[in-house]
């Protein structure tokens, strides 16, 4: 990065730390604290709530996806709009009458204390652990891309988001979040006209979605019944709708935002706008990285997408190899880019479709990238990927000075605001779940404030150690990464139980819960069945043990 | 903590809903005809 790139970082990170201290002031009480004194408007929260859900690995990752893959992602957020209409008329008003802090409170008011210590401790555990990868996810990339230490990444990313979190609590997260949304709206905007301007002379957006089209990038809807088949239609309309309603009803750093709203009415208006965004959001993103894939037609891209991998590809592999395929790579590039034009020229002269041509030159590229990455996969002992490198070597190498700096200040602005959220809910579900009912259950404002604050610092480091071992755990990453997704269908059938069922008994959803988690693990380990699809096992299961036990355990009159 | 708030531009939540509603599914019908337009 040039010494320009590097003042707009600075200046982003000092104006954001700054802004978010600034709007933190005055917090008197823990619910000042946690809940931005239930004083935030719909906007806010609204934005709040798409800044908590985009982590900057979804900003990198996502437009690697579509490079590589297309756009069909895009069906897990199709059902979004649905589940917060669902969720403002089911799980938000119940939550909000009750003046609950977090969403496990409520299930105590409604089941029983265990029942509540349980969610709780599951959000604790999977969203503690999940939180060191949101960090260390996005960190390796930047580190790698620009050649900067991974701990000092890690460490300048998380710093700078504890500090305002600790300071102003929920009323800065809000606050920042607004901006940094704000401010990645415009990153999105930016990187979407900055690829339609790198598209070569001659070759305008039409011939850049026809390429795409050709090459089945831009197929998103895919009718598929099968369970097994990852992003088909069903699976992201069903299974997304639970995936959304799991995330926004019971994840605690989503019902933290929609519960600092002024009146259920703001907390209400919050959902269905951020419900409005969303898809044109995750369309843009997706657009980026099918723009990129076009651009990389005209211009050489490399063999691996990983700098470091790359460099110990050439290093390490056999040298006839490393020759051979740097040679098949390199002639496949140029033949796919003739083909490209050639196919283009047809194209808009007669609408033809005879693009065998272009799509075999299309595969040899990928045939040699394969083969480049099976070598490197042996070389690690593991599969090698590189997604979530490309956009990041495309910003790097083709933006001019300036730009760079402010597409990473975009990048770290999604990561901060992912973060934020997820620490101040961390410290309120342990505070509020635990510390309050367990270790000091009559303490003052100002007592009550401060152990607020030191739970903050306390995830805030715990999450920094994650990311910093997260190097060493390897293949421990993935099972952190699927973890969650074990317990969130099993969490919404609780909440279903208590907000649907007037009749469930408390031992239903606990034991209910148990089951629900148990199968889940039992589908992921024992099927191939798709992880968007285990939510919908869980709230299934739960609620047929749930309805069982209530039933079995009835006086019989 | 105030839930009656008058609902804005829409008048009820049934109508605010509805609109997101339909505002989903003209989104998923214009993806739709994105992604299989002709270009």
């Amino acid at each position: 990065m040039s010494s320009l790139d590097w003042a707009v970082l600075l200046v982003y990170l000092v104006a954001i730390v700054s802004f978010g201290v600034f709007m933190g002031r005055g917090n008197k009480k823990i619910s000042d604290f946690f809940l931005a004194g239930r004083e935030m408007r719909w906007w806010a929260v609204g934005l709040s709530v798409m800044a908590t859900q985009i982590s900057a690995i979804t900003f990198v990752g996502t437009t690697g996806q579509a490079y590589t893959d297309g756009m069909r992602f895009l069906v897990v957020y199709f059902a979004l709009p649905f589940a917060m209409v669902i969720l403002c008329v089911t799980l938000v008003p119940f939550f909000y009458r009750a003046g609950v802090f977090t969403a496990y409170e409520y299930l105590e008011k409604r089941f029983d204390g265990r029942t509540r210590t349980l969610t709780s401790l599951l959000f604790l555990i999977s969203r503690g652990l999940s939180v060191g990868v949101t960090l260390y996810a996005p960190s390796l990339v930047l580190s790698v891309i620009l050649g900067w230490s991974e701990g000092a990444t890690i460490l300048l990313m998380a710093g700078t988001t504890i500090v305002y979190v600790i300071y102003g609590g929920n009323k800065s997260v809000i606050w920042t979040d607004v901006v940094q949304m704000t401010f990645i709206w415009f990153g999105i905007f930016l990187c979407v006209g900055i690829a339609v301007s790198h598209l070569p002379t001659g070759v305008g957006l039409r011939d850049a979605l026809a390429l795409a089209q050709t090459t089945g990038r831009l197929r998103i809807f895919d009718l598929s019944p099968s369970l097994t088949k990852p992003y088909t239609f069903w699976s992201g309309l069903i299974g997304g709708l639970f995936l959304m309603l799991s995330y926004f009803g019971c994840d605690q750093s989503q019902v933290q935002r929609y519960l600092s709203g002024s009146s259920l009415t703001q907390s209400r208006l919050a959902l269905l706008f951020s419900a409005f965004l969303k898809v044109p959001m995750q369309f843009l993103i997706l657009l980026t990285g099918i723009l990129v894939f076009v651009f990389y037609h005209f211009q050489p891209p490399p063999l691996l997408w990983n700098p470091v991998a790359l460099a110990r590809f050439e290093r390490e592999a056999p040298k006839n190899d490393v020759v051979r395929l740097e040679e098949r790579y390199a002639k496949a590039v140029t033949e796919r880019r003739v083909a490209a034009e050639a196919y283009l020229a047809a194209h808009r002269r007669s609408g033809s479709t005879g693009a065998e041509e272009y799509l075999g030159a299309s595969r040899e590229v990928d045939a040699a990238r394969k083969e480049a990455a099976g070598i490197m996969g042996r070389l690690d002992g593991a599969v090698y990927r590189d997604t979530n490198y490309i956009f990041p070597t495309y910003i790097v190498t083709q933006l001019p000075r300036g730009l760079v700096g402010l597409v990473i200040a975009v990048i770290f602005a999604a990561a901060m605001s992912a973060l934020s959220g997820e620490l101040s809910a961390l410290a309120t579900a342990s505070m509020v779940d635990f510390y309050r009912r367990f270790v000091r259950t009559e303490g003052g404002d100002a007592q009550e404030l401060l152990a607020s604050r030191v739970l903050t610092g306390v995830w805030g480091g715990f999450a920094c150690l994650v990311a910093l071992e997260a190097g060493r755990l390897g293949s421990a990453i993935e099972v952190v990464n699927k973890f969650g997704s074990y317990f969130y269908g099993s969490i919404l059938g609780v909440f279903g139980l208590a907000v649907l069922t007037p009749t469930a008994s408390a031992r239903g959803a606990f034991y209910g819960l148990i089951v629900g988690v148990a199968t889940v693990v039992a589908v992921a380990t024992l099927t191939p069945i798709h992880f968007l699809w285990y939510n919908v096992v869980g709230v299934v299961t739960v609620f047929a043990v749930g309805l069982a036990i209530t039933a079995l355990a009835r006086p019989r009159t | 903590m105030d839930d009656e708030d008058k609902v804005p531009l829409f008048g009820t939540w049934r109508r605010i809903y509805a609109a997101v509603v339909l505002c989903a599914l003209a989104s998923m019908g214009l993806i739709a005809l994105f992604s299989h337009w002709d270009y």
